[in-house]
Order: C-alpha cells, then structure tokens, then sequence
C-alpha cells in the first residue's frame, strides 16, 4: 500500500541445453520481467552475445501470423469471446494439425473471392462514373468512336467557345460548368486542342461502349446489384465460420503466441557458446518460489542468485500494490503516468477521494441511480480489462452520488420531501420545488476546505518523498522548499483570518492589536504578524531552492480556490436539473392538466419529452463534470505537489491463459 | 441604508420597490457577464491547447491522460466565473 510492489533483480545463468525448460517455467509463472540483453560490452558482459530463437522458432511465428491473418478476415477479436472451457493442449495440437488447413483454406477462398468481387464493384462504379456526364449528350455511345478521319473530345468548360475548324459539338448546359462534346477531323487536333485550353477546358475519357448511355448505365447498376449480394452471401459465409470457430480461433491464436514468445525469448538473454545468462526483475515475495521451482525443472543445472538494486541507477519495473478495492482507479494513474518505484503511490488516495468528489458534485440520488444501472449494465458489452476498471470507478462514484444525494436530499433535481439536507442545502429555487434556498457560502467555505487539507497533504507527501528520494544538500533544499510552500499557504490563510471573519474558519479578528499601521489605522494582531512572518519564511525557503519559482506564487491561491469547482460545478448541475423540471412541470404538464383538453395531451408530451432530453443531457454533463473535475483537481491541484510519475510498467513473460490450459 | 434609499428614490424619481428590483437585476447581470466573459476566456484558451492536444493524440494515444489534463486547465477561469456569479447571487 502506498508504495509499488518490492522488486528484486534476479540473475538465471544455466547451460544453453537447459534453455527451453527454463523458458518454459519462466513463462509459466508469469512473473519474470525480462531486463533485455544490449550488446553494448556491459562490464561483466565482455564475450557475450544475444542469444537465437529456440528451434521451430519461425514455423510457428508463420503460424501464427496465418492465425491472425484468419482472425482478422472475419474480424474477431480475443476479447470478443468469453473465457470458454479451455481444451487440453494434446486435442488442441491435433485439431490445429488437422482442422487448422481446411479452415485456413477456406477462409482464404472466401476473402480472395470477396476482394475480387470488391475491384469489379469498383471498376463498374468507375465505368457508371465516366458515362453519366454524357447521359444528357442525346447521341449513342458507339458514335463517339471508330471513325478513321475524325477524333472526339469531351470535357467540362466555363462558357461555349467558337472553335475555327469544322467541326460538329454539342454542349449541356449545367449550373456551374458545361458539358461539351467535340467531333473533328484529327489533322486539325491541335487548333481544337489549343481553342479549347484558352477557355479553360478540362477533359474527361470517352468512353469505349456501345449502346445509349442510360441503357449502359442501368446495365452496369444490375450488375453492381448482383456483385453486392454475392459480397454479402460471402460475408455471411465468414461470419457463420466466425460463430463455429470462434472459440478454437482464440484458443489457437494464444496457444501460438505463447509458443512464439517463448521460442523467442533468447533474443532478449544474454548467450556465449555453451551458456545463457538473463537478468529480470521479480516480486520480492515471490524469488524464493521461483528460484525453487527453476532448481527443480533443471535438475539443479542452475545458478540463480539476487543482485542488490542501485534504486538511482536501475530501471525498476512498476506494479501497483493495493487493496482490491483500490485496483479499478489504477487505470487513472496510468493515464496520467505510473509511480516510480521510489515514489509514494497514491492510487489508495485517489480510490478514496475522488468518489467523494465525484459525490459532492453530482449528489443526487436519481442520478446516482441511473449512473449505477449505466455502470453495471455496461459490464456486459466492455469486455477490455481497462474499460471494466473504468466501471468499476464509475460503480463506486455513483454510490457516493447516492449518498450525497441523501446527505443533500435532492432526487433529479427536486428535493427529496421527506428530510430536509442533512448538513447544507443546495436547493436553488426556493418555493414549490425547491424547499428552502442555498447554503452558498457554507458550500464554498467547506470546498475552500477540503482543497486547504489536500493541499497540505499533498506538499507533506511531496516533503516525504524529496526525503526518500533525494540526497545530500539537495535534499534540504527540496524538502525546505515543500515546507515553503505549506507555510506560504497557511500564511495567507492566517492573514485572511486575522483581517475578515469567515463562516465556518476559526475567526482571528478579535485578537488584541499589538502594533498599527501608521496612516491607515490597520491594526496588526499577533495572528497576521504570525501569517505575515510565515509568508515571508516560506518565500525565503522557496527562494533558496529556486529563485525562478518564485512566480509560481500566485498559484497557491488558484490552486486553493480552484477546489471551489466543487461546489460551483455541482451547483451549476443542480441549476440544469431544476430548469429542466420547472419547464416540465410548470410550463407544460401543469397548465395542461388544470384545463385538460386534447392540446393538453400535445403539451404533456411536449412536457415529458423536455424532462427526457433534459436530464439525459445533465447526466451526460454530469459524468463529464463530476469526473473531469474530480480527476483534474488530482492531477493538477494534487499531483503537481508531489507525484512524479514515469515509472516503467511491470510487464512480465508470460500471459494470463484465458483459453488453453498450461 | 433605507434613509439613503429613499433619498435616491426621491432623487430619481422612483419608488424604492423600483430600486430594489433594479439592483436585483443588476445583480443578475452581473453574474451574467462574469459567467459569460470567463467563458469566452476559457474558450479562447482551450481553443489553441484543444487543438494542439488532438494532435498529439493523434500521433501517440497515450497522450491522452496529459492532454486531456493540459485541456482543461483553463476551466479554472470560468469556475471562478461561475464562483462569483453564485456569490453574487445568493450572498
């Protein structure tokens, strides 16, 4: 928690004949993130080379190139298909011995078939193309062609021309350009040619038919229509190979790739003649049940030892370690950058705080509801790993939108009859719907609030890990600077206090003054000199760290008031749910029942439909809103304090097998 | 305050009930122009950071988390916007 998984470097050196067991063991435990060989001559490394594909290596690679190229023709797609009932792998060789050709050929058939069909599609669409300018020219297509003496040109230009040689011509006029056709005998082409080209003329091919150009037309648009249908039959075709062989054309795919990645992987050793050495990284906890289990596939052929971590120096590969619940907001943190493995992980943070932002904005019970049933009926359609984590927040936000929407007794924008808000109301319109008005300046305060204790947590995480991270001289700097920061902060807000009372904030006013300012009559108490002096200290420590940061400072209170958004966001959402029921209720349905007649029924129609679109689109906005801004006041107003991100992500050899057994 | 009020009202020719409606009003303009001019601002602002952001996508998808991140930074401005419209307001 709090911290990526414990990494250890591992080192495997064995003789090459013990190379494919240890590859296959590797790859079983799913555990062993490959640090790749670089023949760059590391010291240690003087004499060796990068090790060759085990033997079969390229048979399968082809393979399993044939398989994708398969999956792909009848596009599908390994997450497309449950988890089945994993076969052995002994039956599932001999079927791709065996069955594997026959699909293949067929499946082959099918697409050649399709493309070819596909260009002689084109090739008539193209052919339709060329002959529909000539549809309004009342004259037969044969006539454009064949004659020893005389030549023909068609073409597209601006306004009819004179043209000098005889000649016969027929123009269509059309909006913005003409159509013209030209016969003429051929000696003379090049006046024609040249008479033409002044007036801008653009050319098009005649074409080489016979017969009436809409004849010719609708000739070829029956053809295009039965091409189509054959398409569609082959389409079919495939698709019906897709439902039959979906499960063993996944199976096959993964069962290959796992043969091709582990044939491979000597690429990524270390090798000289009669041995391989490779390096990687493993979870702590689990070296000695690997080291073990390589002792005993290898008959103890093996050497396998822990090299000590230079945490500056070695790229340590990240993986998350949190609680279940935690797991789902991990998808956040990789979109903004995953932890480095020195760094303080705050993915438990953000599972906490950022449902109960999203909470605060969007409170609402009949949101939260519908929200809810989104999440968990979406399930069944996003089957990516990352899109069931992204639910899985959307999950947990919705049930602290619920909660809020209790806490604020609000359900689609009315307020809930039977309680009152529990702590502060954020009912807009009194009246009617809107039970007493808003508790705005409570609302705002309390946001102001929970960015105060946020930020200081943030610069106190940053505080800790300039401690871990950093060394000697720098290391105060950086740590003093944190501190800086914080005492900037809480010095302007002790100012604040000392100089205005704040609902809900401890009030310094009244504090004996201690000292004036001349001429303005300002009394100084001890609270704004204590603030003042804060300041003052904090910009010093700022300073000494970075002399340039120093105008950043204004962004202590930006990044302050900016949690404001929770408020002003969610009340804005609160605003569009209440407009929304009042033109329903009071514009439409209302009126329409007190005098109920058939224009009545039109208006409650009209009435309902507006209620539909109206909350539709705020619950759109609303996800939008609450989450954007829930995960933006993290990862600008949060992180900015302390995260730095850009560790390398654990990516171990091996695969989760979803349908082939080991 | 109310003495004031009337003062105005007699200078001016109106009813303090007038008056009253016209500050409210002037309040709900207020709010109006802060909500809408921080608008146009954020808008401007994300107009050229928007753009650029779709580029980079484009090029490498996992951009996306940073300009998603660099795109709505100006929002800040018409939060403060809508922060003092509803101070406005309500206060």
């Amino acid at each position: 928690m709090l911290k990526p998984k414990r990494m250890s470097r591992l080192l495997i050196a064995a003789s090459r004949d013990q190379m494919a067991p240890v590859v296959a063991e590797l790859y079983r435990h799913n555990l062993f993130h490959i640090e790749e060989y670089v023949d760059a001559g590391a010291e240690g490394y003087e004499g060796f080379k990068i090790g060759s594909p085990l033997p079969g290596a390229s048979e399968k690679s082809i393979d399993l190139i044939k398989i994708r190229a398969m999956t792909n023709a009848v596009s599908l797609s390994a997450d497309d298909v449950d988890a089945g009932p994993s076969c052995s792998l002994d039956e599932l060789q001999s079927r791709i011995e065996k069955e594997l050709p026959v699909l293949e050929r067929e499946v082959e058939e099918l697409t050649v078939r399709r493309s070819k069909l596909d260009t002689r599609v084109k090739e008539l669409e193209q052919k339709i193309f060329e002959i529909t300018p000539f549809l309004d020219v009342p004259v037969d297509l044969n006539l454009y062609h064949g004659y020893k003496r005389f030549s023909t040109i068609a073409g597209y230009i601006s306004r009819d021309v004179t043209i000098t040689v005889p000649h016969e011509k027929h123009v269509v006029r059309g909006k913005e350009k003409n159509f013209l056709v030209v016969v003429f005998p051929t000696e003379q082409r090049s006046d024609v040619e040249k008479t033409l080209s002044e007036a801008g003329f653009q050319s098009v091919p005649v074409p080489q038919e016979s017969g009436s150009p809409r004849g010719r037309i609708d000739f070829y648009q029956g053809e295009i229509a039965t091409l189509n249908t054959e398409i569609s039959e082959i389409s079919k075709h495939l698709e019906d190979v897709r439902n039959r062989h979906a499960s063993f054309l996944v199976a096959c795919e993964e069962l290959l790739k796992a043969e091709v990645d582990q044939s491979e992987a000597p690429l990524r050793f270390a090798t000289t003649k009669q041995t391989f050495v490779a390096e990687g990284w493993i979870p702590t906890d689990q070296v000695t049940a690997v080291t073990n289990s390589l002792v005993h596939v290898t008959e103890g052929k093996i050497y396998v030892t822990v090299l000590p971590t230079d945490l500056e120096h070695d790229a340590v590969p990240v993986e998350y370690n949190n609680p279940d619940f935690a797991k789902p907001t991990q998808v956040l943190m990789d979109v903004y950058s995953r932890p480095s493995y020195t760094e303080v992980d705050p993915t438990l943070m953000v599972s906490i705080v950022f449902p109960i932002f999203f909470g605060l904005i969007l409170g609402d019970v009949g949101y939260g509801l519908v929200l809810l049933v989104l999440a968990l009926a979406l399930r069944k359609y996003l089957k990516g790993e990352a899109g069931q984590q992204l639910l899985t927040v959307l999950r947990n936000a919705s049930i602290s939108s619920i909660f809020f929407g209790i806490i604020f007794s609000e359900f689609l924008g009315f307020a809930i009859p039977w309680w009152d808000p529990l702590v502060y109301s954020r009912h807009l319109m009194s009246g009617e719907h809107g039970g007493h008005g808003p508790n705005i300046p409570e609302l705002m305060v309390l946001s102001i609030w929970i960015g105060i204790v946020h930020i200081t947590l943030g610069r106190l995480l940053g505080m800790y890990n300039h401690a871990k991270q950093d060394h000697g001289h720098h290391r105060t700097l950086a740590i003093m600077a944190n501190f800086g920061w914080l005492a900037v902060m809480w010095g302007i807000i002790i100012a604040i206090w000392s100089v205005a009372a704040v609902p809900l904030m401890p009030d310094l006013t009244g504090l004996p003054a201690l000292a004036s300012v001349p001429g303005l009559g300002l009394g100084l108490n001890l609270s704004i000199i204590i603030g003042g002096a804060l300041i003052l200290v904090g910009i010093v420590f700022i300073a000494r760290e970075s002399v340039l940061e120093v105008i950043e400072l204004p962004t202590i209170v930006s990044h302050v008031l900016s949690y404001a958004r929770i408020v002003a966001v969610g009340l804005s959402s609160v605003a569009i749910a209440m407009v929304v029921n009042f033109m329903t209720f009071d514009m439409f349905i209302n009126p329409a029942l007190e005098n109920f007649s058939i224009v009545s029924i039109i208006l409650i129609l009209i009435g309902m439909g507006i209620f539909l679109f109206g909350h539709t689109l705020n619950i759109a906005l609303g996800i939008l809103g609450g989450g954007l801004h829930s995960i933006r006041l993290h990862y600008v107003e949060f992180f900015t304090k302390f995260y730095k991100g850009g560790g390398i992500r654990y990516n171990p050899f091996g695969m989760k097998r979803r349908f082939t057994e080991e | 305050m109310a003495a004031e009020a009337i003062v105005a009202a007699v200078d001016v020719g109106m009813t303090v009930e007038q008056i009253a409606a016209s500050q409210l009003g002037m309040k709900a303009i207020g709010a109006g122009i802060a909500v809408g001019l921080t608008g146009i601002g954020s808008g401007v602002a994300e107009m050229g950071i928007g753009s650029a952001a779709v580029g980079a996508v484009a090029e490498n998808k996992d951009m996306f988390g940073l300009a998603l991140l660099f795109t709505v930074i100006p929002e800040t401005i018409v939060i403060f916007g809508l922060v003092v419209a509803l101070l406005l307001l309500f206060v």
